[in-house]
């Protein structure tokens, strides 16, 4: 019994469709090649929520081109595929026997039992079929099968010609390769026969894949098997309301009772007669069969829009994650580029080690020696040499040295760390992290010692150059040199905040003032001020050097999954030109 | 259970679950949460926190009824099979899917004592009934002590029955999962819910209903490829068995597996038992070897110790030391005429604010006043942060690394007070300066007989000339040898009093030197003492909260 009949066909399809094949067809199918290549080209490499979805739908659309639209488009007049779907156990198989009166699809007691699709169809169409245009991916072959990666093809007189039934796996099973498989199927359909029974028409799976169906704008048709007898009507109507509620109201409804089924395994050929009837109809009729093919193309077509928004809105959201992701990165390490600028700046450097190592090279008079004569270099020579202990010039070098590089570490390991939290804070940034990043690069202690030793050696040549030509400093040579460099080296740690506050005074004051008499009193104040400031500007950028490589720790990550800027643009703008061309062709007669 | 202890159970022919050591086990868990919850994210608890809430109400209720939900897709005839053990139509069956919306529930034996259990469970008044009439005779007696829920489904469009269903099935102590010929494959069944059971084996049964749609033959294939199911799901060796609604003798097996179970009284132990092998096996991730509560080597509180010694300016105190102490020692043993004008130049310990008496014990309560040690520079704080992460990282080294961030908190949560202890540390030690040698005295009595005696001299000399110029009769001074005594004594005590003063020189600077080193020895032990208290006793904290929950879990996985 059928709820519907044959002539509620004319409800479902767009009215009096055209027949010529649309001039601009040939541009729809330009548009499509360039929409599926930029499609592919597109990857989600972050961990986002967005992208497991997008990378899905990204996957089946490339499929339903290469499956359907491309080359469905090419020949619109190939046979019209007729996919049967739906839950396993639903008996679709047995559907597809009875229908062409012959068990061409194996039905079973085991869940799930068919594996591979069968496409059964009317010997003078299979030549069309068995060339591999639709879903190209499926190898063909003509024995039952149960590779899924098989198309198992069969020629059944019975079935008129221009009609082709798919039995295709379920939708709902432990399978996941059925589930797969059957949703690409479903994509090539020219029209859907959806089949479900009494124990499942309200089952949930079912009915997300019948939504998709209805945004597609796929033709679809109901099949509702195995229906007790006594409940028809309840269950028919029940059905009914739900596709209404769905906005599927119009797709026809074909109620099959629970029947015992005959000897070979088919339903009784009075039940399933309405069914037959309907398609053996529509086989019959090239302009209906012709309406049906052009509005699922043309659902199909109008669908990619949407859909392309999604991915292009989800490329967008992976560059503007590897962005956010970037600006975190930076944010750590401006703060830490900032607290060793202030670290160098308020003079505070000079109060710990540093000064008791300035006071001993000033209050030895080493200072002053080394830039008076070859004497007193001679003598503090003879001096370390017997005591063993090193001149004073050299110990306030090393601490120097080591304050620098204490400084430098830990500002690079809070600069990690910090990076490393607003990393895990992200969906994108755990998935890039790995526990090394936390802590600064093992190597960090070396580099930055030698990032000091070279800016130390950076200021002496800067002495050496800048007062060769000085009396004082060339008759000491080598060893002023030494002497200047250091005092210059102390007076940028000192000249901005010049007289140290409270405490420190007592301390501190007299030695910056000393290293800055010192200094005037060789080269003329304007010279020690652009000496000081060229030095410190020097140290600051080769930290930043060494920053810069720490934080790229972070950003290479980003960087190596390699997201263009607005990958969002070239989807947009390919999905704007199928959707004009679809509009030109005009499949279904009314440009929307 | 490992297979190991399975088949050991198995062979002790003994599967039961003693409800003492379930108890002892979830009083473990209880523990184990205790000592984490401060330390371990809250989402690695949150079953653990469920189950223990869950267990205490459970075994807090009747453990003389057996809860048994029968749970299923739709249309696979729960409510049939329902109806058909009570034999009485209690719950509607319809050929409209859904059907059943909210759990019914069925009481074998008196109601009133199931009822606060069935309160707890949630099944609405009106939808509980009880089978127990005097027409049964003793037909029923079998199964008093069943409490037998119809579930709605979980697999139709109405997402609300599965929600409620997913409820019900954490608090029932049994689960007879029903399935049918059409939706035994669902991946929905398999994938969301028998796989979530495979701890559960032992309170699972499964039912292939509508067995009589099937023929004989195809019932055994089905079942057969159903066990397969089941085996990949995880529930290898739990029954399966055929059964139909509309053939009463269908029935048997599973009521006499119910029976079973009732006569037992032991599903709702097994439940929460497999539940806490879940639970534990998901918490094995955050236990791993056992970390001694000195897992913070000499090294590394070494190393802590000297950053916090030098942002605490030891080095500048002992310098300061070993200068009081030459500055003292001057000002008590040097030439009594300079002494003078060693006082008037500051002390350097008193400079820095910085007490030179002892501590006095009984006032140990005082505030301390402030030092005014200079502020520690940037790279010295950069030096304790360093040092500070190098601990915490020495701790969580050989444990789990979810502990990470607690012992990170940890080594840090009193990072902010350091600064103040550090300088009452300093300010509190005894610098060794208090007492001033014995030798100073002696050498400032002998100072000061030396200039009396050159006074004396020079006196005496002026006393000669006063009496010469006065013209009175002149002394006879006493000679040593050529020198006239007043002489040798004027020029003989400066001499010697300078010479002394001179010679004394090294040997003070040596113990200027000595006092510096004592001093900062005693800083340091100090500072020590700050590291231990403010950095290292919090992140022990955390490893003695590891080493307890790593007892508990063990006490947890005992079976
Ligand atoms: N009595 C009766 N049995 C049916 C009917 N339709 C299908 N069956 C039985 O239901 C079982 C499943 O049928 P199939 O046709 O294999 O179902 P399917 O939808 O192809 O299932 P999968 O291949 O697993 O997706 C078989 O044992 C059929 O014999 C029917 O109308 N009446
Ligand atoms: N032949 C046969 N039919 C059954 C059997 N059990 C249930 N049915 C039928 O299957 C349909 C559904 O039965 P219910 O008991 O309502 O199923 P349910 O599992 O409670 O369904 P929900 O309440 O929707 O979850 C009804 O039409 C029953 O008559 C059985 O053992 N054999
Ligand atoms: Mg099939
Ligand atoms: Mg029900």
């Amino acid at each position: 019994m059928a709820r519907s009949r044959p002539q509620d066909l004319a409800a479902v399809l767009a009215p009096d469709p055209p027949v010529e094949p649309p001039p601009a067809v040939g541009d729809l199918a330009q548009a499509l090649s360039r929409l599926r290549a930029t499609i592919g080209g597109t990857t989600y490499p972050l961990v986002m929520p967005s992208a497991e979805e997008a990378k899905r739908i990204g996957a089946a659309l490339v499929a339903q081109l290469d499956d359907y639209l491309l080359p469905r488009l090419a020949r619109l007049d190939a046979p019209l595929l007729v996919v049967v779907g739906g839950s396993t156990g639903a008996g679709k198989s047995t559907l597809v026997n009875s229908l062409v009166r012959a068990p061409v699809t194996k039905a079973g007691v085991l869940r799930p039992t068919t594996r591979s699709p069968v496409l059964v169809s009317h010997p003078s169409d299979s030549s069309w079929f068995r060339n591999g245009q639709l879903l190209p991916g499926l190898t063909r072959t003509a024995e039952s099968s149960t590779d899924p990666k098989t198309l198992q093809l069969v020629s059944a007189p019975a079935l008129g010609p221009g009609l082709a039934f798919l039995d295709a796996p379920d939708i709902d099973s432990v399978v996941d390769r059925n589930r797969q498989l059957a949703a690409q199927l479903l994509a090539a359909a020219d029209l859907w026969l959806f089949v479900t029974t009494a124990a499942r028409y309200a089952d949930a799976v079912p009915w997300e894949l019948l939504t998709t169906a209805r945004l597609r704008g796929t033709v679809i048709a109901l099949v509702l098997d195995r229906v007790p007898a006594d409940a028809a009507g309840e269950i028919s109507a029940h059905l009914a309301e739900m596709l209404t509620a769905r906005d599927m109201g119009g797709a026809p409804i074909f109620v099959l009772p629970e029947s015992v089924l005959e000897g070979n395994g088919l339903l009784p050929e009075d039940v399933t007669r309405p069914l037959h009837d309907w398609f053996a109809q529509l086989a019959a009729d090239s302009n209906a069969r012709a309406a049906v093919v052009k509005q699922t193309l043309d659902g199909a077509l109008a669908a990619l829009g949407p859909a392309v928004a999604g991915l292009a809105e989800a490329a967008d959201e992976q560059a503007t994650a590897a962005k956010a992701l970037d600006e975190r990165v930076t944010a750590a390490y401006r703060t830490a580029r900032r607290s060793m600028e202030n670290g160098l700046q308020d003079g505070r450097l000079m109060r710990g080690e540093v000064l008791a190592r300035w006071q001993e090279f000033v209050g030895t008079g080493e200072l002053l020696r080394t830039l008076e004569s070859r004497v007193g270099q001679l003598r503090d020579k003879i001096v370390s040499a017997v005591t063993g202990r090193p001149a004073p010039g050299r110990n306030l070098q090393a601490a120097l040295e080591s304050q620098l590089a204490t400084l430098l570490r830990g500002v690079a390991a809070d600069a990690a760390e910090q990076a490393y939290a607003a990393w895990q804070a992200h969906p994108a940034g755990t998935a890039l992290l790995e526990p090394g990043l936390q802590k600064p690069s093992p190597d960090l202690p070396q580099r930055a010692e030698r990032v000091i030793r070279d800016w130390q050696q950076y200021v002496l040549d800067l002495v050496r150059s800048e007062a060769g030509d000085k009396r004082v400093v060339a008759r000491g040579a080598a060893y002023a040199v030494n002497g200047v460099g250091l005092t210059v080296m102390i007076a940028v740690f000192t000249s901005t905040a010049f007289i140290p506050t409270g405490a420190e005074v007592a301390v501190g004051a007299g030695t910056t003032v000393a290293a800055q008499k010192v200094l005037e009193a060789i080269f003329g104040d304007q010279a020690v001020r652009s000496l000081a400031t060229r030095a410190r500007t020097e140290l600051i950028k080769r930290v930043n050097v060494l920053l810069d490589a720490e934080a790229a720790r972070f950003t290479d990550r980003t960087a190596a999954v390699g997201l263009e800027l607005q990958p969002g643009a070239a989807l947009r703008q390919a999905a704007v030109e199928v959707e004009r061309s679809r509009e030109e062709v005009a499949l279904t007669g009314t440009p929307s | 259970m490992s297979l190991v202890d399975r088949v050991k159970h198995a062979l002790a022919g003994d599967d039961r679950v003693d409800a003492e050591q379930l108890v002892a086990r979830l009083d473990a868990l209880q523990r184990f949460l205790r000592v984490t919850d401060p330390y371990l994210p809250d989402n690695d608890l949150v079953a653990a926190h469920t189950l223990v809430e869950r267990a205490g109400s459970r075994l807090a209720l009747s453990q003389d009824h057996t809860v048994v939900a029968l749970a299923g897709s739709t249309g696979s005839g729960k409510s049939s099979l329902f109806n058909a053990l009570a034999r009485l139509k209690l719950s509607p069956v319809g050929v409209r899917r859904p059907t059943t919306g909210v759990a019914h529930a069925c009481v074998w034996g008196p109601l009133e004592p199931a009822n606060r259990l069935l309160d707890w469970i949630g099944v609405l008044p009106r939808q509980r009934f009880i089978r127990e009439s005097a027409l049964d005779g003793d037909d029923e007696a079998a199964l008093r002590g069943l409490v037998l829920l119809d579930l709605p489904d979980f697999d139709s469009v109405e997402r609300g029955h599965r929600l409620e269903v997913d409820r019900l099935l954490g608090l029932v102590d049994q689960v007879v999962w029903v399935v049918d010929p059409q939706k035994y494959g669902d991946r929905v069944l398999h994938n969301a819910y028998l796989r979530q059971f495979k701890q559960h084996s032992d309170i699972t049964i499964v039912v292939l209903n509508q067995a009589d749609r099937l023929s004989p033959s195809d019932t055994d294939i089905v079942l057969t490829d159903l066990k397969r199911l089941l085996e990949e799901d995880g529930l290898t060796g739990v029954p399966a068995l055929a059964t139909s609604a509309k053939q009463p003798g269908m029935l048997n097996e599973l009521r006499e597996a119910l029976e079973k179970t009732v006569a037992e009284r032991q599903a709702a132990l097994r439940r929460l038992s497999g539940d806490l092998d879940v639970v534990a096996e998901q918490l094995a991730t955050t236990i791993g070897p056992p970390a001694a509560e000195d897992e913070v080597d000499r090294a590394t509180v070494r190393q802590l110790s000297d950053a916090l010694a030098a942002s605490a300016g030891v080095p500048a105190v002992a310098a300061a030391t070993a200068g009081a102490y030459r500055h003292r020692a001057i000002a008590s043993t040097g030439w009594p005429l300079v002494r003078g004008m060693r006082k008037l130049r500051p002390d350097p310990l008193k400079r820095l604010h910085l007490s030179t008496d002892k501590p006095d014990a009984a006032l140990e309560a005082e505030p301390v006043a402030r030092t005014s040690l200079p502020e520690p520079d940037a790279a010295q704080k950069s030096a304790v942060g360093l040092s500070v992460r190098a601990v915490a990282a020495r701790a969580a080294a050989p444990i789990p690394p979810v502990w990470a961030p607690a012992l990170n908190t940890a080594s840090r949560s009193r990072l902010g007070d350091l600064p103040d202890a550090l300088d009452r540390a300093v300010a509190k030690t005894d610098l060794g300066m208090s007492r001033k040698p014995l030798w100073w005295g002696v050498v400032g009595l002998l100072q000061w007989v030396l200039t009396l005696t050159a006074v004396a001299g020079l006196g005496w000399l002026i006393a000669g000339y006063a009496v010469r110029v006065l013209g009175l009769p002149a002394f006879d001074n006493p000679k040593v040898g050529e020198v006239p005594l007043p002489t040798l004594l004027l020029l003989g005590g400066l001499l010697v009093g300078a010479l002394l003063a001179l010679l004394l020189r090294p040997i003070v600077n040596y113990g200027a030197r000595r006092a510096g080193r004592r001093a900062e020895q005693r800083l340091r032990g100090a500072v020590t003492e700050v590291a231990r208290e403010y950095v290292v006793a919090p992140v022990r904290e955390v490893l003695n909260g590891y080493a307890q929950a790593r007892e508990a879990l063990t006490v947890v996985r005992s079976e």
